[in-house]
């Protein structure tokens, strides 16, 4: 006993060593002069050849092993390195993968509960990223993540008690991030009245069904209640409340698809604006496209300015007239002046006629027209 | 040498060109992947094992042997860096992978030259005003004569010295091209652009200077002098390497120059003739290729910047092809032929033109 904890009392110090001994390397590597003599890409390479989870500062975590929750859903459980600075139950990472060379970056809820070593991120094969984790992504991989963001989040325990009540309400994948705040206050021993309602297409379809219910026997004063909407259609704001009689006297936590929470935010605003509603969305609204020359709106998040885009013109005269000075260059798209990040909305690749919807694509302002409302980092 | 006589072609040629030039570019890009990704890193991690192991070899070897092949491997290290890696990244052929090592504004090279100053004179300037006699500085980075069209000039006599000079210290030639100095002498640039534009320049110099004679050398202790001189001649062999590379790049015998006033509302179809008829080649083996940086295919460049370097022998022989379709002509030759001939005219240009240069 004593050996096995002294041991794991060394690794956590060699752990704590490391993360000062790279902060310092980071800071000294960004010295100019040290810069030019050694490159911070090269250290983190040599690193990295020496062992897969060893970085300067990036989060690396190795996939411990692989679940599968349903036909289409599998949770990753991931070791992640000593970067990590934790989460509290809620937050997402970003899970950063490369395909055919290109890298890619999405936002998955840790279905974890904070305190846990190991972390779970459960998946939907739906998308480009969600299909390489299922199909690539075996135990033993080691992925690149970032730090946990995201407010929703249970309150601060030093701030404010915990409500007495509490809904948790889900649909679909939305359930992973409100799973986490499940097992969080399982795990924290919550004496208060928790509400689970989740929607589904159907019981095969419904991601943790085993543990929710062993998390019933467990917590007594757990209601679980699922819906599914093959059998009864989509979750009404009117049917939750035959399910939830006291709503307005519970804190709720909700996730799931856009336009159902749309639904449920207006519900809350008109009928329940008292009652304290927490929510998740996942990734930004997808954006109307218009046809070419239509107006557009093109919001600038570096400089703050926003303009519209009419007629086909591309986006650097359009920036140009409105009265920025984007960076540029052969004004062809040959010599890569004017690329800039598009964080969201599609452009027309007026070379090539190819059109691109993908969020934070960078892209270049001399050859691409707006063909939705579009957010660069201008 | 004069304007040369193009082929004549008709505007449906020229737009038929560029259709099957776009063809030929899409038919790369679209397969451009892993492989791409995986080849660049791999030519990245060589350069680094060769740069380690010359460094090691002159800092901690004894005796002649250690020495020379030190400075070999430094010098491949070097050549790898500017041409294969450096040129090829920044020009913007890696920056759809995302990775941020390999985006073309960030990137660093091992060479006394600004990295934002480069992209500048030879992604925008070189890149769009390719060959166009006054516009594109490159021809003959404004020191010297070669076509009977630019007027010759007393200081021309001694070119021959001037390209010596400018082959040994080609690094500094190439870092102080965006300076723009006779622009500057002429008031056409203003003193705060100039003087801005010299700082970052000399700063870049010094880290250099700072990183291959004094910190390397000094870091080696009894070795100091076999180092230092060990890293002059590793950036000696890069400079001539990188000079007798990128002049047979348009100095050649041939290639078609052109007048502004010629260039002016260019379709695309014609600014891929442009490309084309005002580049040449180098023929050579696969390891040739890499070494020159894929700038051995400068036609294959020219046409198509931004495509992965390593791609362009693939491409080649379609371009060649096409220029038998259309009767234009694909300069290429051996390494020695194609340098002979822009010695040639290097010497030929020194001295004034006899006849009246004729026009196309």
């Amino acid at each position: 006993m004593n050996t096995a904890s002294s041991i794991s009392g060394e690794w956590h110090n060699a752990q704590r060593a490391w993360l000062r001994i790279s902060r310092r390397l980071v800071h000294w590597l960004e010295q100019p002069l040290v810069s030019a003599m050694m490159r911070r890409s090269a250290v983190d390479d040599v690193l990295s050849a020496l062992h897969p989870l060893l970085s300067l500062s990036e989060v690396r975590a190795r996939v411990v092993s692989v679940k599968v929750e349903t036909f289409d859903t599998k949770t990753l459980m991931l070791q992640p390195n000593s970067h990590w600075q934790g989460a509290r139950s809620g937050q997402f990472v970003r899970v950063q993968v490369e395909i055919q060379g290109k890298r890619h970056e999405r936002a998955y809820s840790l279905s974890s509960a904070e305190g846990t070593g190991t972390l779970a991120i459960t998946v939907k094969r739906q998308g480009l990223v969600s299909q390489y984790l299922h199909d690539n992504v075996k135990p033993g991989a080691v992925l690149t993540i970032s730090q946990a963001s995201g407010t929703f989040t249970l309150p601060n325990e030093d701030q404010q008690p915990l409500p007495e009540r509490i809904l948790l309400l889900s649909a679909g994948s939305g359930i992973t991030p409100v799973m986490a705040i499940l097992r969080s206050l399982h795990a924290q021993h919550y004496m208060g009245d928790v509400v689970f309602v989740h929607m589904c297409s159907n019981e095969s379809d419904l991601i943790f069904s085993a543990e929710l219910k062993r998390l019933q026997g467990q917590m007594p004063r757990l209601t679980l209640a699922t819906h599914f909407s093959q059998i009864h259609g989509r979750l009404e704001p009117s049917r939750l409340r035959a399910i939830v009689p006291d709503l307005e006297h519970r804190s709720t936590w909700m996730c799931g698809p856009g336009a159902w929470m749309d639904r449920m935010h207006d519900y809350w605003q008109t009928e329940l604006p008292a009652a304290a509603l927490h929510s998740e969305r996942f990734g930004s609204p997808p954006r109307m496209m218009v046809a070419v020359g239509d107006p557009a709106e093109i919001s600038c998040t570096t400089s703050g300015r926003t303009f519209t885009a009419a007629g086909g013109d591309t986006l650097l005269v359009q920036a140009e007239r409105a009265g920025l000075a984007p960076k540029h260059g052969c004004r062809m798209g040959i010599c890569a002046s004017c690329q800039c990040v598009k964080a969201s909305g599609s452009v027309q690749n007026l070379v090539t006629g190819e059109v691109s919807s993908a969020a934070n694509e960078t892209i270049r302002l001399c050859i691409s027209a707006a063909r939705s409302d579009v957010t660069l980092a201008l | 040498m004069t304007y040369t006589a193009l082929p004549a072609l008709s505007r449906a040629q020229i737009d038929a060109i560029e259709q099957e030039v776009n063809a030929i570019r899409k038919s790369v890009m679209d397969t451009v992947g892993q492989a791409d990704v995986d080849h660049i890193r791999k030519m990245i991690h060589i350069c680094r094992a060769s740069e380690i192991t010359g460094r090691a070899l002159l800092h901690f070897g004894f005796g002649p042997v250690s020495w020379v092949t030190g400075v070999l491997a430094l010098a491949n290290a070097k050549v790898l860096d500017n041409m294969e890696i450096g040129h090829n990244v920044m020009h913007g052929q890696y920056d759809w992978t995302g990775d941020p090592r390999l985006n073309s504004q960030t990137f660093k090279w091992d060479i006394a030259c600004d990295e934002e100053q480069w992209r500048h004179s030879h992604n925008v300037n070189h890149h769009t005003h390719t060959n166009i006699l006054g516009k594109d500085r490159d021809f003959g980075y404004s020191l010297l004569r070669l076509s009977s069209e630019q007027k010759w000039k007393p200081r021309h006599l001694l070119q021959p010295l001037a390209n010596l000079i400018l082959a040994l210290g080609f690094q500094y030639g190439v870092g102080s091209h965006d300076l723009e100095v006779g622009r500057y002498k002429y008031g056409k640039v203003s003193k705060e652009a100039f003087k801005s534009k010299l700082d970052r320049f000399l700063q870049k110099c010094g880290r250099q200077w700072f990183k291959d004679y004094l910190f390397f050398p000094v870091l080696s202790l009894w070795n100091a002098p076999r180092v230092l001189v060990g890293n002059l001649c590793a950036n000696l062999i890069r400079n001539l390497w990188t000079y007798v590379v990128i002049f047979c790049g348009h100095f050649t015998e041939g290639v078609a120059l052109y007048r502004a006033e010629d260039c002016r509302n260019e379709t695309r179809g014609d600014w891929y003739i442009r490309q084309l008829t005002g580049s040449s080649n180098l023929s050579g083996s696969r390891l040739f290729h890499i070494m020159t940086g894929h700038l051995s295919h400068q036609i294959e460049h020219h046409l198509f910047p931004d495509m992965p370097a390593h791609r362009y022998p693939e491409v080649a022989p379609q371009i060649q092809a096409l220029c038998a379709k259309y009767g234009l002509r694909y300069n290429t030759g051996s390494l020695w032929k194609q340098y002979s001939t822009v010695l040639k005219r290097i010497f030929m240009h020194s001295l004034p033109s006899r006849a009246a240069p004729a026009r196309a």
